[in-house]
């Protein structure tokens, strides 16, 4: 039987292109992230690498106060007369140290025999000491002695409980 | 044809948007730490001694005075918020007169001495008169420089 031009073939209708478009995934839309991870973890490690990590530092605090010309001074005050502890360079280059009070006191040998002296010299510190936490403790460091010996005297007093603890300058 | 094979074979990925946060936060971690460490330590051995009875520093707006170690416990000079200062009476004075329109800008200033552990006395003393000057010097009405003297600190 002879079909018309407008009669459509069953089999026609099945196999139509529209379900086959179906079929495919949608587009997708990334960002290729590759190289900029390169990049970024390249920068990670080199300042990893070259960060310095060092230990936190601590400090000591230390009041300079203003000796100003014609400070009024009250005359009935009597200041405490300071515990001078003298450090000195031993031997050659400034590489050791010597100890020395200045007082009718008996000498000392190294920083911890000076924390030892300082806490038994103190009210609450059982060697019949006088002194209190305020009484003033002055350091003086010869001009060739390291900083670390200076250091080492001024941690003395402060271990000691001391809380006026002050260094002297060299006068110029 | 089932429906699993119709939308394709599955393609496993990993999301890397956290890894991204986290490696930029620690980038951005380490360029701050390193300007903050150069600008304000000058290399050098600090005194460590033993038994310290030191503190933490408090946040309190500090200046960093450095004394540059040279050879044989001399010294190269000061350095004070990425200056330099030579070891003379000029540069003595110049330093002065930096401390001084610091103390005034700044009220309550800490000054954080950094010296080497085999540095001479004698080179940190001119500093301690130096401060001292320069708070009386500042007309703030500063009863006491406030010092500190920096050390290594030890494990906590």
């Amino acid at each position: 039987m002879a079909r018309s031009a407008t009669e459509l073939d069953p089999r026609d209708v099945l196999e139509t292109p529209p379900a086959r478009r179906r079929i495919r995934t949608p587009m997708s839309i990334g960002l290729n992230l590759t190289s900029m991870i390169d990049v970024v973890f390249l920068l990670l490690v080199y300042f990893m690498v070259a960060t310095d990590f060092r230990k936190a530092e601590e400090v000591y605090t230390l009041d300079l106060p203003e000796r100003a010309e014609g400070m009024s001074v009250d005359p009935f005050e009597l200041d405490d007369e300071p515990l001078l502890v003298l450090v000195r360079t031993s031997g050659s280059g400034g590489d050791s140290y010597r100890l020395g009070l200045d007082g009718p006191w008996d000498p000392v040998q190294d920083f911890q025999s000076l924390y030892e002296f300082l806490r038994s010299r103190q009210v609450d510190g059982m060697g019949g000491g006088l002194f209190g936490t305020d009484h003033p403790i002055v350091i003086i460091p010869d001009a060739t002695v390291h900083w670390e010996y200076t250091i080492d005297a001024f941690n003395a007093a402060v271990r000691a409980g001391y809380v006026n603890v002050t260094l002297k300058e060299i006068s110029s | 044809m089932s429906t699993i094979f119709q939308r394709g074979p599955a393609r496993p990925q990993a999301n890397i948007t956290s890894m991204i946060d986290v490696v930029f936060l620690l980038i951005v971690f380490f360029v701050l730490v390193s300007q903050i460490v150069d600008l304000e330590s000058v290399d050098m051995e600090l005194p460590e001694p033993e038994h310290p009875a030191t503190a933490l520093p408090e946040e309190e707006p500090r200046a960093v005075l450095n004394v540059l170690p040279g050879d044989d416990g001399e010294c190269d000079g000061y350095r004070l918020a990425g200056r330099d200062y030579p070891v003379t009476s000029d540069g003595l004075g110049d330093l002065r007169a930096a401390l001084v329109v610091l103390y005034q800008d700044i009220p309550g200033l800490r000054v954080n001495l950094r010296a080497d552990r085999a540095t001479d006395y004698r080179w940190v003393s001119p500093v301690l008169q130096v401060v001292r000057q320069a708070a009386g010097l500042s007309g703030t009405g500063l009863a006491s420089a406030r010092l500190n003297l920096v050390v290594q600190g030890g494990d906590r």
